[in-house]
């Protein structure tokens, strides 16, 4: 092994639409769960996001793959790159994976996440999402923000690179509670024109 | 995991290796990818992390995809793959989850999607996940897949391919692929391989055969490394 010899990355492709339905399993798109087995955290507010994910024309997207993956309920990841890691709520993961139903729905039982600091600015509490699927070749990446934090959204670094038109785009919207848990929609056009579209972001 | 060990430099991809979208021929791609500019954004800190101790959630260590139980190897030509997961500073990326599915020898997904009609082998589930050791290595025990046709207008053979899902310590190192074989004719006409642009990197999609010098007569062998994407700004000393 040669250290810091560069090497190319893989190349990405699709995941097709056969992603073995044995892979999943229940509470994988719990994100407040280190394992299916283990206690949910108690640290934050516990949401539920929702969405349906669709092409163009508004067609439902049947069996296409959503991870999450976000800061805990202090704006902490539990990773050597977060500097206060020590702080990090070790019983919430913070991934989740996701898939859709032949309506194109999906959820994931989460916390709301935290804001934080870092090198590219004060970042608002977020969630990224990634997307995979067939007819995606390319896995797209796009951001939820909640509009719970309008001051902190409106300072984010990331959401200010989107056109303002753009942005409530990535909003999730507010629809009720499930058990006394507030639930937000967050819903996917993979496809569509300028005035429609998800904004996504580059890899 | 300490901190000098997972990337943290995350360069765009180099010119040549993603693949080109949409792809002519494959209908799908008109229809799901983003028809508008991608938003390009620095690499902060919910871009370099990711999660780690995934295996407590993804339960690892199913690696043999030829034999679903003592006396039941499934049909086809019984291969053993191995590889690294690597950087792109080619180290190697400790517990990493390694995802892999394929169709069975008759090119058929053990799917309720795919309906097909091709045999399904009772023996044959083609999917396992495991777990990087500490040289970034996996390995499986399976069998060559078969090639099948993409039930488009202007159908294709997919050529034999396995799938690979890696998550790795980034949620920019997360990466879906594909593996191909040496040699197969349907390569060449492969609208998925093709798409990627650079031949090179083409070329780095398709496993390395073993000769049985090195791994016996009783499997095929092939090894195949990956990289995920990310550097470090540190360079370790040796
Ligand atoms: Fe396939």
């Amino acid at each position: 092994m040669r250290p810091n010899e560069p090497l190319p990355p893989t190349s990405q492709a699709t995941i097709g639409p056969f992603f073995p339905r044995t892979f999943f399993r229940t509470g994988d798109n719990d994100l407040t769960r280190v394992s299916a087995e283990a206690q949910p955290t108690a640290r934050g507010e516990t949401i539920l996001l929702r969405g349906r994910v669709v092409r163009e024309g508004g067609v439902s997207c049947l069996n296409m793959i959503l991870e999450a993956w976000q800061a805990d309920a202090d704006g902490h990841f539990n990773h050597p790159l977060d500097p206060d890691r020590h702080l990090a709520d070790p019983d919430f993961l913070g991934w989740g994976r996701a898939w859709t139903d032949a309506e194109g729905c999906y959820e994931f039982r989460t916390i709301l996440p935290g804001g934080f600091a870092d090198a590219t600015g004060p970042r608002a509490p977020h969630i990224n999402l990634t997307v995979m699927g067939a007819g995606l070749m390319r896995r797209v990446l796009t951001t939820v923000f909640f509009p719970d934090f309008a001051p902190a959204n409106h300072a984010d670094p990331v959401l200010a690179l989107v056109p303002e038109a753009q942005r409530p785009r990535l909003l999730a919207c507010p629809d009720g509670e499930a058990d006394g848990i507030r639930v937000f929609r967050f819903d996917i056009l993979l496809r569509g024109g300028p005035e429609e579209e998800t904004p996504f972001f580059e890899e | 995991m300490p901190r000098d060990e997972v990337p943290d430099r995350f360069a765009p991809w180099p010119p040549g290796i993603e693949p080109e979208v949409p792809v002519p021929g494959y209908p799908n791609t008109w229809t799901h990818t983003p028809s508008q500019p991608l938003h390009r954004r620095p690499a902060g800190r919910t871009e370099a992390t990711g999660p780690l101790a995934l295996h407590r959630k993804l339960p690892c260590g199913d690696a043999n995809l030829a034999q679903l139980a003592p006396g039941r190897i499934a049909i086809g030509q019984l291969m053993h793959l191995s590889g690294r997961i690597l950087d792109e500073d080619g180290r190697p990326v400790r517990g990493a989850v390694v995802e892999l599915w394929q169709a069975n020898a008759a090119g058929r997904y053990f799917h309720p999607i795919d309906q097909r009609d091709a045999p399904l082998d009772p023996d044959f589930i083609g999917n396992g996940r495991v777990l990087t050791d500490e040289e970034g290595r996996y390995a499986f025990f399976t069998i060559k897949p078969g090639a099948y046709p993409v039930p488009v207008k202007e159908t294709w053979w997919r050529p034999p391919h396995l799938h690979f899902s890696v998550i790795g310590p980034s949620s920019l190192s997360r990466l879906v692929t594909q593996m191909y074989f040496a040699g197969d004719p349907l390569n060449a006409y492969d609208r998925i391989l093709n798409a990627v642009p650079d031949a090179a990197a083409r070329d780095r999609l398709i496993a390395r055969h073993l000769p049985p010098e090195e791994v016996g007569d009783r499997w095929l062998g092939f090894t195949h490394d990956i990289v995920l994407r990310g550097r470090h700004a540190t360079p370790a000393t040796p």
